[in-house]
């Protein structure tokens, strides 16, 4: 039994992420659905930012900025840099950091797992299949 | 002129090979929330989600057999994609002493928090990263250029010794010989300031790599690997690696400092 918790803590004490564990950064037990407009897409590495801005039932706008891929794996699953465009509406399905800090510019910050877009088109956006983390 | 058919005929063999995976790649299904597998999921544009880093959903590896290089040995030029990429496993248990064993037991405590690779710092040698690298040939030197963890490469060189007075350094010396028709790669001269896998394996300054690569057909790359080191394993370990061809990737620019936000959000806990 102490075997089989030792392999299984092999196989998914650290999970794999192609620039850093998620398990380090995100937390696996705080899932958020966040529907609301894109911000902004920021291509830039190691990973892109999507940033969504939403509204609570108050009307209060928060702005999330969720982790994705680099852009070069994102390229080769089918986005572009221009794939997501400011006013889209989407919704994230993902994974909260564990720092609950805002990142300087003050977004909210998370891990995208799953991007629906408006016409219902579901977009894996996490570094890869194989990483390991939560909705794989 | 000859030049120019070559290189017009290599970028149509690129589009036609761009467009052939399109039918490939259908339009995606909504409703596929958690089954993120990468397999079946839509891009933005209306394709199948290909995994940014295997090669699952690309068309298999080209057939034929391995070319050769104008001086007679096999050619192992390409663009090549993990073929069984894992973030820890390096075939097996590692035999580490008991001082290695605690420090990669403390790395996995702290889910990786300190790996150098969350730190854009290369991966040194021979960990590998879910990214493409490529190999140019050439009489006197091999050269691998590596798209991640950052753009680093590594210069096996086939015409002088190990070089006794060098600094160490993160991705080692590497005296390269063709033993028949394997590369035998021989990388000493490391610091110890990289993670041999994701698991936070460590390894001293005494590592010693050799790989043995061979193409046994145009589309593969297959390496065995033996890492020896006195000062943090128990004995030698060797593992094989296999590597794919991609007729239709090249390695893209992957600036990892650009934005690395997460390097003071890696809480490890």
């Amino acid at each position: 039994m102490r075997v089989l918790a030792a392999v299984l803590a092999l196989l998914i004490g650290l999970p794999a992420f192609a620039h850093h564990s998620f398990s380090a950064e995100y937390d696996a037990n705080k899932p958020v659905n966040i529907k609301g407009v894109v911000a902004k897409l920021a291509w830039v590495n190691p990973h892109a930012y999507i940033y969504v801005d939403t509204k609570d039932a108050s009307g209060k706008v928060s702005r999330y900025a969720f982790e994705t891929s680099s852009p070069n794996a994102l390229l080769r699953r089918g986005w572009k840099r221009d794939s997501l465009k400011e006013g889209d509406e989407i919704t994230v399905d993902g994974y909260l950091a564990k720092d609950p800090r805002p990142l300087t510019d003050g977004s909210l910050h998370g891990n995208a797992r799953l991007v629906t877009m408006a016409n219902g088109k579901t977009v894996f956006a996490g570094t890869s299949a194989d990483d390991g983390g939560p909705g794989k | 002129m000859i030049w120019r058919s070559i290189s017009s005929f290599a970028a149509a063999s690129a589009v036609v090979g761009m467009l052939s995976l399109a039918p490939m790649r259908s339009v995606a299904q909504s409703g596929e929330k958690g089954n993120a597998k990468g397999k079946n999921l839509g891009g933005p544009g209306g394709v199948i989600a290909v995994n940014g880093v295997r090669d699952e959903n690309l068309p298999p590896p080209p057939e034929g057999p391995a070319p050769r290089f104008y001086d007679g040995k096999p050619d192992l030029s390409g663009v090549w994609l993990s073929g069984n990429y894992s973030f820890s496993s390096m075939g097996g248990a590692l035999p580490l002493q008991p001082w290695a064993q605690k420090v990669m037991e403390d790395r996995r405590a702290t889910q990786g928090r300190d790996d150098p690779e969350a730190k854009c710092l290369p991966a040194g040698v021979p960990r590998i990263t879910p990214y493409p690298f490529k190999i140019i040939q050439a009489p006197k030197v091999i050269a691998m250029l590596f798209e991640g963890n950052v753009h680093s490469y590594r210069q096996l060189f086939l015409d002088r010794g190990h070089d006794k007075d060098l600094d160490p350094s993160w991705m080692g010396e590497s005296i390269a010989s063709w033993q028949g028709n394997t590369l035998v790669v021989d990388t000493v001269n490391f610091n110890d300031k990289t993670w041999l896998n994701g698991a936070g394996a460590p390894h001293s300054d005494k590592l010693h790599v050799t790989e043995r690569y061979s193409r046994p057909d145009l589309g593969h790359l297959d390496v065995e690997i033996t890492m020896e080191d006195p000062g943090a394993f128990t004995k030698p370990h060797t593992f094989k690696r296999s590597h794919v061809l991609s007729a239709t990737w090249e390695i893209h620019e992957y600036v990892c400092n650009e934005f690395n936000v997460d390097v003071d959000r890696l809480v490890g806990r």
